[in-house]
């Protein structure tokens, strides 16, 4: 039966891709696989640097206090990211549900899914490399169970707090963002610090060494290292084993219980009065029409997570990046990382026009409304937040960092950079529009799947280094060139809209009525 | 006279699959119509092209005199107003929020609306959920309040698809009275259900709706006539020829 039911979720899974998914799911995979050999890799490199005698001898300063310190902050910096990255994607509880309907005993299904959530790709990965971290660190055979149960301990607890904390997120978002953006700000200071006197602090840093060690070694990455690198003997071991395994099999015990409640209340959520100030504001901006369809996209959680992401990735590495002494990261990472974000809202805008609200869209078929004006105004939406980010970002790179280049170059490779990131974005629209079938910003889904940001980031850094690597004495060619095809861009966009607003009406929302 | 719809030589398919076939009909003003129909008849599918949701291959449809075409289009909507089965609301608003923004569509006078919208969400028991986000309602009270925003853009031609379905008693009856309300203001009403008795007591005319065509029309007179002998459930068993199948589940 549990073949059955992964058999199942594969098929619901499968079920939502097309070819041009697939092999994006490949490169994921296989992404995956280098991600494994990078984070493994490094845990060996960390942990068998003390014994290479080509490193005693190329760091001299490596002394067992130092290679400890190392070692914990690689340990505590690796279960930071354990943490941030462990993925909690819940598997379909709506289509498994209905498997109770038909007769599915309901603790099988709990404990059967419990299991499957446990088991995502990306989650095994970082717990594979806590255990080949640990055990090539053993030096007894009672530290094996011990390391094996403390990585069990690690993963379920990491699970549930983060469970834990999605929910509190999706209720509290603007605390928690304001309070998340408070302690990036805190935590860059302190980062852009380091950067700044490094050598001083090093130097500071060394005698204290021995008490910056102690305190991490209790820290959460420091607490699993212990398991493998204190005597403790078999019997203490077998009472740590006993009471790790415990721990372990009571939240998950937890965790099939919330399944479980899950499976029989899927909307069990007390309804509360909801202000929407938000809706008051985009309405009066953008318009009926753009305010609702803006109103629907942020108040999804996962886009509200998109756009937490878009402001804190400048907030932390604008600032340090301008810290390090290294000339090219300023004037080629800094303004790719400032011309991603309008590119990165836009295609968060584009994606989700090409679902999540469209199945309400339908509905305005029916009232006096005239659609044509309705589906511009929308695409017109979509576009002004993005570029209004876009003005923002290149006035804030005029006033405050004038260093990465002059206001026209700066003026012309931003717009170059915003243009032709919304062409391929339109093509896309265009393309999907045209087949109305499922895409990599599939219509059915209202968030950008992780395979297309990844996809996206790549271009975006690809395209960096072509529109702001410094050419000197070339530097007029690229100008020329890069107005020249902003002006052939814009009107090719500005005579397309039409089209992509008649395949809209005639392909999609026609797909998207049959579904109904 | 002007007929509140007039309806010649439908034709509706999907995929090629006919669901609507050369349909003629014709409901006079100011009538609570009746269609029934068992399931797959096209019923829904009628509803769907009459609000506009739906596009139709051959026929002409007039509302109120007006043909349905692309430039009156505008101008026919703004005299419909729908509830659908199941009801299409905006889920991420609040009740009043989406009230207030099919108002707006329907250029409703804005004095007085938010007072109006209060007493009829009270008249239906939905006045607390004002300020809760749509998709938190039961199936029951998206069904009124898809009901209640439908009476207030203030249609000359209300329809109804199921509008009783999931919908408590005591609302069903109240609904009914919005309905006579409506009818004596001069409103059309077409309302479809499985439910023969409310159909019955409701209705004026009725049509029966078999395989995409109009079986029978039973307007108040031919109906005395039929019902003398027949109750509307015999009436409609005849039309749409139902087989008798109890033989075949003998074994249960």
């Amino acid at each position: 039966m549990f073949y059955r039911l992964l058999t199942l979720n594969w098929r619901i899974y499968i079920s939502n891709l097309n070819r041009f998914q697939l092999l994006l799911t490949i490169g994921y995979i296989l992404f995956l696989g280098i991600m494994l050999v990078n984070l493994a890799g490094t845990a060996i490199v960390v942990v068998m640097m003390d014994s290479n005698p080509w490193m005693s001898m190329e760091l001299p300063w490596l002394t067992p206090d130092i290679y400890s310190f190392i070692l914990l902050v690689f340990a505590n910096v690796f279960w930071v990211m354990h943490f941030s990255f462990t993925n909690m994607r819940l598997l379909n509880i709506e289509e498994n549900r209905k498997l109770l309907g038909f007769g599915f005993p309901l603790k099988r299904l709990a404990k059967y899914l419990t299991i499957i959530g446990f088991c995502h790709p990306v989650n095994i990965i970082y717990n594979f490399t806590w255990l080949v971290f640990l055990l090539i660190q053993v030096d007894y055979a009672f530290q094996v169970p011990v390391a094996i149960s403390a990585v069990a301990l690690n993963y379920v607890m990491i699970y549930s707090i983060k469970h834990r904390f999605i929910q509190v997120v999706e209720k509290r978002f603007i605390a928690v963002v304001v309070g998340f953006l408070i302690l990036v700000f805190v935590l860059f200071q302190m980062v852009s610090l380091f950067a700044s006197n490094s050598t001083r602090i090093f130097a500071e840093l060394i005698p204290r060494v021995e008490t910056v060690n102690a305190f991490l070694s209790w820290a959460p990455g420091g607490m699993l290292i212990q398991t493998v690198t204190e005597y403790y003997g078999w019997m203490n071991a077998g009472i740590i084993f006993l009471f790790t395994s415990l721990l372990v099999g009571l939240i998950i015990i937890d965790h099939f219980n919330k399944t479980k409640e899950g499976l029989l209340n899927p909307g069990l959520k007390k309804a509360e009065e909801e202000s929407s100030s938000l809706w008051k504001v985009l309405r009066k901006v953008l318009g009926r029409n753009a305010g609702k369809y803006y109103f629907y996209v942020m108040k999804h959680p996962y886009n509200r997570l998109q756009v937490l992401t878009l402001t804190v990735i400048p907030i932390v590495y604008v600032p340090l990046l301008m810290n390090v002494d290294f000339e090219i990261a300023q004037t080629i990472l800094i303004p790719t990382i400032l011309a991603g974000i309008p590119v990165a809202l836009l295609a968060m805008g584009m994606a989700n026009m090409y679902g999540y609200e469209n199945r309400e869209f339908l509905l305005h078929l029916q009232f006096p409304i005239n659609i044509e004006k309705q589906l511009k105004e929308r695409f017109l939406g979509v576009i002004i937040l993005p570029l209004l980010v876009f003005y923002l970002i290149t006035i804030f790179e005029l006033l405050v960092i004038p260093e990465i280049g002059s206001p026209l170059e700066i003026f012309i490779a931003n717009t170059f950079f915003f243009l032709m990131f919304m062409l391929l974005f339109v093509w896309s629209s265009y393309f999907q529009y045209k087949k109305a079938t499922y895409s990599s910003f599939s219509y059915k889904h209202p968030i950008i799947p992780q395979k297309v940001t990844f996809a996206i980031s790549f271009l975006i850094f690809s395209m960096g280094y072509f529109v702001f690597v410094p050419l000197n004495g070339l530097e007029w060619y690229r100008l020329t060139i890069m107005s020249t095809v902003i002006v052939v861009m814009g009107i090719y966009l500005w005579r397309h809209m039409d089209v992509l607003v008649n395949l809209f009406r005639n392909r999609v929302l026609m797909r998207l009525w049959n579904e109904l | 006279m002007e007929r509140a719809v007039e309806i010649k030589n439908l034709v509706k398919r999907y995929e090629d699959e006919p669901v609507l076939q050369k349909l003629d009909l014709e409901i006079p003003p100011g009538t609570i119509f009746g269609l029934i129909g068992p399931n797959g008849a096209g019923k829904s599918t009628l509803i769907g092209v009459l609000t506009g949701l739906l596009s139709f291959e051959e026929g002409e449809i007039s509302i109120h005199g007006m043909v349905l075409e692309p430039k009156n289009e505008l101008e026919i909507k703004k005299l419909i107003a729908a509830v659908l089965q199941p009801p299409l609301l905006f889920e991420q608003f609040s009740s009043l929020e989406f009230i207030e923004y099919v108002c707006e569509i329907y250029e409703v006078e804005k004095e007085g609306l938010i007072e109006k919208a209060y007493s009829l969400m009270d008249y239906f028991d939905i006045k607390d959920f004002a300020k809760i986000k749509v998709n938190k309602l039961s199936a029951g009270s998206r069904k009124k309040l898809a009901f209640v925003t439908s009476v207030l853009v203030e249609p000359k031609l209300l329809l109804l698809d199921e509008p009783f379905e999931a919908v408590d008693v005591i609302s069903i009856e109240r609904m009914k009275n919005v309905i006579r309300r409506l009818k004596s203001r001069g409103v059309t009403i077409i309302i479809t259900s499985h439910i023969l008795e409310v159909v019955e007591n409701l209705c004026d005319d009725i049509a029966i709706l078999h395989n995409g065509h109009i079986k029978a029309y039973l307007d108040s007179v031919s109906r005395k006539e039929l019902q003398k002998d027949s109750s509307l459930h015999e009436i409609f068993e005849k039309y749409v020829e139902v087989e008798q199948k109890d033989a075949i589940v003998d074994w249960i």
